[in-house]
Parts: structure tokens; C-alpha cells; sequence
């Protein structure tokens, strides 16, 4: 495939059709703009300001949008806020639909058939393999982005972060917790 | 691909977590991505690739990775756009040479533009539509067979489910108008049997899959 691919760029520069320098600015974005501390970011926000919170799940893409986060693949944002009473978890079945603007491109394993197959039927024995077990008091959710909108999760706070600043939670948040596969 | 049986754990390689972290694992799965938003921005593909990719033979489907699938996809696109045949192609790539280094063209202004639009905000919460549901309703998923591409997962038809939200419209690739899209809930139960998880699942559908 790779010859193939290879091939394909050749001859469409050769044809005039495109430059590569247009095909290089598209992989930097990816590789060094966008990406989960987008999301981490969103998320730290809504921990320590809870008018924020209120917003970010009352309009995602509006409340993403005013930390300068948008675009291809998160036209309509949805955040969804996990509870002591809920844990929710996004797939996209279909074809590995992701939220870009704030977590970037998809990690191998959700594009993954196992996964894809697998987190709509058995959410709960999919999320052990990430290490997360939950007890029968927590309702899972889980999320098939099979039309426009795209999720992103907001996690609980841990516990004993109280006084941390915004900028001290950012680590905290990972990509995982965003897809919600981590609690 | 949902609730297709057989498939085992969810690979993760610890050891690989650095390489995990990185979008793409070799060069050419991040030209194939680069290749999908330049042609599509320059016009030499038009709609999305997910009907060149779910018309892919299911074994060839299957034995593919996800980057395969798309370059096949690209490559499907473009020649239906008419820039290049696949005989082209295979007479390239049997050639084994790498990218052209001493074309100097560049397009500053089309690099510039993209990344504008893949960063910048161009939010919608769907077109305002008719809806024949509201927040509430219990609807039925329609059985159906569908020719090419559809938004409509097998695991769902026939179940019922109750209205979450209504999304609002947006497009579907057989309708001339945006239609309403519903965000519907489903008992784990009713989809999987007594055995399923305790759980809901939520998944947003068009209306003409819904009764």
C-alpha cells in the first residue's frame, strides 16, 4: 500500500493537481497542533469553573470554540459528564468517527474491529481490559456516533484536587479519559 | 461492525504506547491522510470516502487496516474524479520510486487555507426541520436491506428504543433536504437479550430510520 500511496501523490504532482507542501501542512496540523491536550484543556476549564461547566455541556462546540478549539470532524460537539451515577464511553461503529479539535486523530485500538464490534455489545468486559471495572450502581453509556455529532467526556474530577489550579489539572486528563475507557 | 461476534480482546501493545500516541505509524499513512483533505480541498474528490471504503469486498474489508481502507478509498475517489486510473497507479507503484523531490511547486496559500479550515470553528447544531418525533417517544428502528451507503447499524434494526433529543437536521446521502436526526436510547437488554450488561446505549439516527 505504501508504493501505492507513493504513487498516487507522484502523479498527481507531476499532474499539477497538487503540491506536497499542501499534503506536508496537513500532517503537521496533526502531528503538532491538534491533539487530546485540546481536550485537557476543555476539561481542566470546566473543573474549576463551574459557569463554564454549565456551558461546556449546554453547548459543546460553543464552550470548545471559546478556548480557540473547532473545526473539520467537531461542527457539533457534544460533552457528556460523567457522574457518580454514570460513566458514559464513545465508538463509532461504523467507521471510527472521532471529535479532532480536541482529541486529535483516533488511537489505533478504537479503529480497531475488536473495539468497534465489541463496546456496544459488552461495554463493561471491553472497559476491564482498560483497567476500569465499575460497580452495578454506575449506569454505562455507551455512545455510537453514527451521525454528526461527535462526543468527547467529561470526566469526574479526582479526588483530592481541590486547590489545584487549572493549569495543574491539565495533566490529569488523558486521552482515554476524554473517550471514556479510563474513569 | 458493531456487535459482530468473534473478535477478541482490544489490542493495546504497552510496550508500543509511545507509538500508540502518534496518529500515524508510518509515512505513509500520514500521506494518505494529507492526500484526503488536499484533493478534497482542491476539489478532485467530492463527498465523503465512506461509500468507496464500505464497498470494499468484506474479506478484503476485514484484512485490512484502517489507513488501507481509506487509501483505497482515495484512490476509488480520484479515479472517479477523473484525475488518474488505477492502471496509472499500478504502473507507478511497480516501480517502486519514491516521491517526486525536485518538483519546487509549492501552494503556501492552499496549505494556509486548510489549515484554517481544520482548526477553525465553522459550528452548527443542524438546520431547523420538521421533526415527526419528540424527546420521549418510543420508535422502532425500521428492518431494512440497504443498497450502498446508509448511517444505519444492523444491531439496531427492529429494536425500539425511546427518543433522548432531536439533533436537529443535517444531510443524508439519499435525501434532496437536511431531515431530522434523533439521538435514541436503547436498553442493553433489548438489544443483546436477558444475558446483555446492565447499561444503555445512545446512538443517533435519521428519521427515515424510524417508525
Amino acid at each position: 500500500m505504501a508504493r501505492r500511496v507513493t504513487a498516487i501523490e507522484s502523479l498527481l504532482v507531476e499532474k499539477g493537481l497538487i503540491t506536497s507542501d499542501v499534503v506536508d501542512a496537513v500532517i503537521e496540523t496533526y502531528e503538532r497542533d491538534v491533539g487530546p491536550l485540546n481536550g485537557a484543556r476543555v476539561v481542566a476549564r470546566a473543573w474549576v469553573d463551574e459557569a463554564y461547566r454549565g456551558r461546556l455541556l449546554d453547548d459543546g462546540t460553543q464552550a470548545i470554540g471559546e478556548l480557540g478549539f473547532g473545526g473539520a470532524e467537531g461542527e457539533h460537539l457534544v460533552v457528556l459528564e460523567n457522574t457518580p451515577e454514570v460513566h458514559n464511553v464513545v465508538v463509532c461503529t461504523l467507521c471510527s468517527c472521532y471529535p479532532w479539535p480536541v482529541l486529535g486523530l483516533p488511537p489505533r485500538w478504537y479503529k480497531s474491529f475488536a473495539y468497534r464490534a465489541r463496546m456496544v455489545r459488552e461495554p463493561r468486559a471491553v472497559l476491564t481490559e482498560f483497567g476500569t471495572t465499575l460497580g452495578d450502581d454506575v449506569e454505562v453509556r455507551v455512545w455510537d456516533s453514527s451521525a454528526d455529532v461527535r462526543y468527547m467526556v467529561l470526566p469526574l474530577r479526582p479526588d483530592g484536587a481541590d486547590g489545584l489550579t487549572e493549569d495543574d489539572l491539565v495533566p490529569f486528563v488523558t486521552r482515554d479519559h476524554m473517550i471514556g475507557v479510563v474513569r | 461492525m458493531g456487535g459482530m461476534h468473534g473478535f477478541g480482546p482490544v489490542i493495546r501493545d504497552p510496550s508500543d504506547r509511545a507509538l500508540d500516541e502518534r496518529p500515524f505509524h508510518e509515512s505513509w499513512e500520514s500521506r494518505t491522510f494529507g492526500l484526503l483533505v488536499a484533493t478534497s480541498a482542491k476539489g478532485l474528490r467530492t463527498g465523503s470516502t465512506r461509500p468507496a471504503i464500505e464497498e470494499i469486498e468484506p474479506a478484503t474489508y476485514l484484512a485490512s487496516s484502517y489507513y488501507e481502507r481509506w487509501a483505497r478509498g482515495l484512490e476509488a475517489a480520484l479515479v472517479a474524479g477523473g484525475s488518474l486510473t488505477s492502471a496509472e497507479v499500478d504502473a507507478r507503484a511497480a516501480t517502486g520510486e519514491g516521491r517526486p523531490t525536485s518538483s519546487r511547486a509549492t501552494d503556501p496559500e492552499l496549505a494556509a487555507a486548510i489549515r484554517g479550515f481544520l482548526n477553525g470553528s465553522a459550528p452548527t447544531s443542524g438546520e431547523p426541520v420538521t421533526a415527526a418525533f419528540g424527546v420521549g417517544d418510543r420508535v422502532t428502528v425500521r428492518r431494512m436491506a440497504p443498497v450502498g451507503h446508509h448511517r444505519c447499524p444492523r444491531y439496531v434494526r427492529g429494536v425500539t428504543g425511546t427518543i433522548a433529543a432531536v439533533n436537529g437536521g443535517w444531510p443524508h446521502p439519499d435525501a434532496d433536504a437536511p431531515e431530522a436526526v434523533y439521538r435514541v436510547r436503547f436498553d442493553m437488554r433489548d438489544l443483546w437479550g436477558d444475558d446483555a450488561e446492565p447499561g444503555a446505549l445512545y446512538i443517533d439516527l435519521w428519521e427515515r430510520y424510524l417508525s
